[in-house]
């Protein structure tokens, strides 16, 4: 199958949830949705056996709330009351791969309170990415079989993600 | 009572372990001798490199991210070289391209050939150790005179490479590649004769090609299990296009299969160093590179030699990267490990955990 | 007499340790956060082409049997603790080198917010060896060089012991 192809499959499994759609880069695919909606997408791609989970981070988007004025899924978020009007998103990013065609979900995140279902049930292999993801960005992954940290320590201070922009780390 | 003789016990391994030479954490649980789970604690060596790479700008970032790990820097460095190029609208030259390819391969035969020789050693085979680490000392001599050191060559620069190619340099790496084919040959002998040393592999860590999928391991783990997945092959880079792999599976999905599939994969290597040697391309060793780079997300994958590295790196335009995530191979094959553990002997453990050739450094950034 | 005897004694004990530790130190490795560059370059030192034994040097797990501690790369939240118990560990005489740029100051890596330092900042270092990493041939003179100044240190301690010894007598 061309990459095209496999691209346009992903896409056409993904319609029922895809708020918005677009491609970065010739081989890739960038499909924004509700998070509330990551693992019914993630089982959809499991289930056709399209590619594999390749990674999963996020961004943080601390004073660059401007380029989203235009983003459905902020208004959504905007709508429902958890985003404080100068609070910035946090933005989580999926990885799947089949051959060249790289899929990603984009998922937006209050900064405050973010959360996201695990998706181990369906890759446990998930496992280590999730635990990264939440001491990271301070993204809780509600239900991932171990929410230990990963690399941190254990007495890392509570609330402290060093991969947020709003984290500077103290000079020797 | 009946309690009593039914309790789990729990054997930590780690994170300091003679056999180990790198930090990590594991937590087998046994009945008598029968593993029936593992855990694994990461992040002794973490240092927060994705962090110090947002604050520093794009040129010192390469010398950062080649020192993630000291066994595949090359691969690092050229992960990230690619990405920014792409990023940037760069392309380096042809001849910068193979020579990228060029050490690329010969760090995996540095890289299989140390691991060949822990691996020996945790199967308690030192001669082999002392054997492979001996001869991995040739290819230790090529890439020094091919970059000027040992171990985190600094060949890579954004839009292309530093080290150049003559003939006398030529002959030199083939003087190499042929004396390390015939040892190899000699590897691969023991490897799949060699009576002790099969009763450790044979059958040992065995993980079907549903399992390996499932898990989602990469690299020779998983190309002992017959995942065809080789981003060489797959999703062609550097030179790979003009100077093609061939990729190398087993079916059999053993410790001996990984060890088979990194031993052959050496044999390609050879093939196809020889063979730019033969074709290197004429012309320019780098491009021209803006300081500031576009706007934008790019994903840059790789071969390592434990497998897939994958990079992503997003620009704001500034000459400061926004963020790079660096998902290294070892992360995902550590499943290998915890997913397979179950059932098998305790003993066993540190052979399967040498089986997937794990980097902690790598891990823990 | 009897203490005559006793300075006598630890006199030769002295020299004979002195001995003993310069022609055959065993050494631990401990890495606090390095890349593996470092440490792949001293277990190169351990293999034929070097062969770091024919100096007596032993490398070896445990720190309780260890004389020379031999570090890598910077320290990192988690491994500072665990250093400073492996050296806790090790009995005196002990003995630290600081193998390659991380070690001696951090090297690349300062200013990450997973390191807090080097080494010397955890425990006194005896050696330092630069590089990054130091070649295999580095890192051997740099042990050769400390076994050396043991050597002399040793020498130093037995001629006290004699001068005490003389002192008393008299
Ligand atoms: S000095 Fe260099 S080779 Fe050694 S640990 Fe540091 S970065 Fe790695």
């Amino acid at each position: 199958m061309s990459t095209e192809a496999t691209l346009q499959t992903a896409q056409a499994l993904l319609a029922p949830w895809t708020k918005g759609a677009r491609a970065p880069e010739p081989d890739r695919l960038d499909v924004l949705i509700d998070a509330a909606d990551l693992t019914a997408a993630v089982q959809t791609l499991h289930d056709a056996r399209w590619g594999y989970l390749a990674a999963i981070t996020a961004l943080d988007y601390l004073g660059k709330t401007a380029s989203f004025a235009q983003d459905a899924r902020w208004q959504a978020l905007m709508a429902s009351g958890r985003v404080p009007a100068d609070g910035a998103p946090l933005e989580a990013l999926y990885f799947f791969a089949a051959g060249r065609a790289i899929v990603t979900l984009r998922m937006l995140l209050p900064r405050e309170g973010a959360a996201i279902a695990s998706i181990c049930g369906i890759l446990p292999s998930a496992s280590f990415f999730e635990r990264e993801l939440s001491e990271m960005f301070g993204i809780t992954v509600t239900e991932t079989p171990d929410p230990n940290h990963l690399f941190l320590p254990e007495n890392w201070p509570a609330g402290v993600h060093p991969l947020r922009k709003d984290f500077a780390p103290g000079r020797q | 009572m009946e309690n009593e003789t039914r309790e789990k016990f729990i054997i930590p391994i780690g994170p300091q372990h003679p056999a180990l030479k790198e930090p990590g954490h594991f937590e087998f649980s046994v009945d008598g001798e029968t593993v029936t789970g593992a855990t694994v604690r990461l992040g002794y060596v973490h240092r927060g490199i994705e962090k110090a790479a947002e604050e520093r700008n794009w040129v010192q970032d390469l010398y950062l991210l080649e020192r993630i790990c000291g066994i595949c820097s090359h691969a690092h460095a050229l992960a990230y070289s690619l990405g920014v190029e792409k990023l940037a609208g760069v392309t380096a030259p042809p001849r910068a391209q193979a020579i990228r390819q060029l050490v690329a391969e010969l760090e995996r035969v540095h890289s299989h050939l140390l691991w060949l020789g822990v691996s020996a050693h945790e199967a308690g085979f030192d001669t082999l150790f002392m054997f492979s680490w001996r001869d991995r000392e040739t290819i230790m001599d090529v890439l020094e005179g091919l970059t000027g050191n040992r171990v985190n060559y600094s060949v890579n620069v954004l839009g292309g490479v530093k080290a150049d190619i003559d003939d006398a340099r030529a002959d030199a790496i083939r003087r190499g590649i042929d004396f390390l084919e015939e040892r190899t040959q000699h590897y691969l002998k023991i490897a799949t004769s060699d009576e002790t040393f099969l009763r450790r592999t044979r059958g040992v860590g065995y993980t079907s090609r549903e399992q390996a999928e499932e898990l989602g391991l990469v690299g020779p783990t998983a190309r002992a299990a017959n995942v065809a997945r080789d981003v060489r092959v797959d999703v062609p880079y550097a030179a790979y296009t003009d100077f093609p792999v061939q990729m190398t599976l087993d079916t059999r999905g053993d410790l001996e299969a990984r060890f088979v599939v990194r031993i052959r994969e050496l044999f390609e290597s050879y093939r196809v160093v020889r063979q730019i040697l033969d074709r290197l391309p004429a012309g320019e060793l780098t491009a021209r590179m803006p300081r500031r780079i576009k706007e934008g997300e790019t994903v840059s994958r790789i071969e390592a030699p434990r497998g897939e590295l994958f990079y992503f790196i997003k620009s704001n335009g500034s000459d400061k990267p926004e963020r790079i995530k660096v998902r290294t191979p070892s992360i995902c094959n550590f499943a290998v490990v915890t997913g397979t553990a179950k059932g098998h002997q305790l003993a066993d453990m540190p052979m399967i955990l040498a089986g997937m050739d794990p980097c902690f450094s790598c891990n823990d950034r | 007499m009897a203490t005559i005897l006793g300075k006598k004694w630890d006199e030769a004990l002295e020299q004979v340790k002195t001995w003993a530790r310069v022609n055959s130190p065993w050494a631990i490795h401990f890495n606090s956060g390095s890349c593996n560059g470092c440490d792949i370059e001293i277990l190169a030192t351990v293999t034929p082409r070097y062969d770091l034994e024919r100096f007596g040097v032993k490398l070896q797990g445990s720190p309780r049997h260890a004389d020379i501690l031999i570090c890598t790369g910077p320290v990192t939240l988690q491994a500072r603790d665990r250093l400073k118990r492996v050296y806790e560990q090790m009995p005196e005489p002990k003995f630290v080198v600081a193998v390659g740029s991380c070690a001696i100051s951090g090297g690349v890596f300062q200013g990450c917010y997973g390191v807090v330092g080097h080494i010397d900042q955890v425990i006194p270092v005896d050696a330092y060896i630069p590089g990054c990493p130091p070649r295999p041939e580095a890192i051997i003179d740099g042990l050769v060089k400390l076994l050396g100044s043991l050597q002399a240190k040793g020498e130093a301690t037995a001629g006290e012991a004699r001068h005490d010894s003389a002192t008393a007598h008299s």
